[in-house]
């Protein structure tokens, strides 16, 4: 069975059981740093020191904001 | 006094970082006739500042919240300033930006950059601008202001971080601090037409 994540507004299927099983495991698929990202699930921020112990399910709407250095 | 005008001296803005963003979003306001403004940096002026900075030779030195007070008090010496150095943490940040209507986040790390994001839109109730990538020459047109919620608008072009061969440049940083200034503008106009159909119900 297929699974969907929306994220950033774009549905990502995920195959059988490949769906992440938490956040952390969602942002090192993606390559992206934890430290340097704002996230939320479902209108909801989710603090960086929660991402490891936040387990994701089907269909939830993910935003996450990528932050690069410079100012 | 115009209704403009008004709308401006009876706000507070929170600027976190007086760095090439910082400094240029912090006189910006103050030329807009701002009533109040928070501004937060630990460092002093360095001379590899000045390319972008809003600093002067004879400042270097000089912790940074020092030096611009002074510069926007030359500009504007009708506004109140408050100024902390001190480095910010998810601990001080909402005592220090209390009362604000808009935050600033002008930071130059990107760890930083989030630390300030996620405090703000968990610990506070005030909206925040915040930027991401500015870095290089060229391609003006490349950033942009986008709303992403009631809360939160972020500009920038989302990707050019400042790296060896990719510095950080006056041009390309204002563009980025002015978008910043003008879509704190935005947020305050916002905030006074709110007001004012309230006071019509």
């Amino acid at each position: 069975m297929t699974q969907v994540l929306r994220i950033n507004g774009v549905e990502r299927e995920f195959p059988g059981e490949a769906l992440p099983e938490t956040l952390s495991d969602l942002l090192n698929a993606l390559e992206i740093c934890h430290a340097t990202v704002v996230a939320e699930i479902d209108g909801r921020i989710v603090e960086r020191k929660d991402f490891v112990a936040t387990r994701l399910t089907a269909g939830q709407a993910i935003e996450l904001v990528r932050f690069v250095g410079g100012g | 006094m115009t209704p403009v005008f008004f709308e401006l001296k009876n706000s507070v803005v929170g600027v976190a970082g007086l760095g090439g963003l910082g400094s240029n979003v912090a006189i910006a306001l103050a030329r807009l006739g701002l009533g109040r403004l928070i501004v937060a940096d630990f460092d002093v002026v360095d001379t590899s500042n000045l390319n972008r900075q809003q600093y002067y030779v004879d400042q270097v030195g000089m912790p940074k919240v020092e030096a611009l007070v002074a510069n926007l008090r030359r500009i504007n010496p009708n506004i109140e300033i408050a100024g902390h150095q001190v480095r910010l943490t998810p601990e001080n940040v909402p005592e220090i930006f209390a009362g604000a209507d808009v935050i600033a986040e002008c930071f130059d790390r990107s760890e930083q950059k989030q630390m300030l994001v996620e405090t703000v839109l968990l610990r506070m109730s005030a909206p925040i601008v915040s930027v991401s990538g500015l870095a290089g020459y060229g391609r003006s047109n490349d950033i942009v202001t986008r709303r992403l919620s009631s809360r939160h608008v972020l500009v920038g072009d989302g990707v050019t971080a400042a790296r060896p061969g990719v510095p950080l440049t006056a041009p390309r940083v204002g563009v980025a601090a002015h978008h910043q200034a003008n879509a704190i503008l935005e947020i305050m106009l916002d905030n006074g037409r709110k007001r004012v159909n309230r006071s019509w119900q």
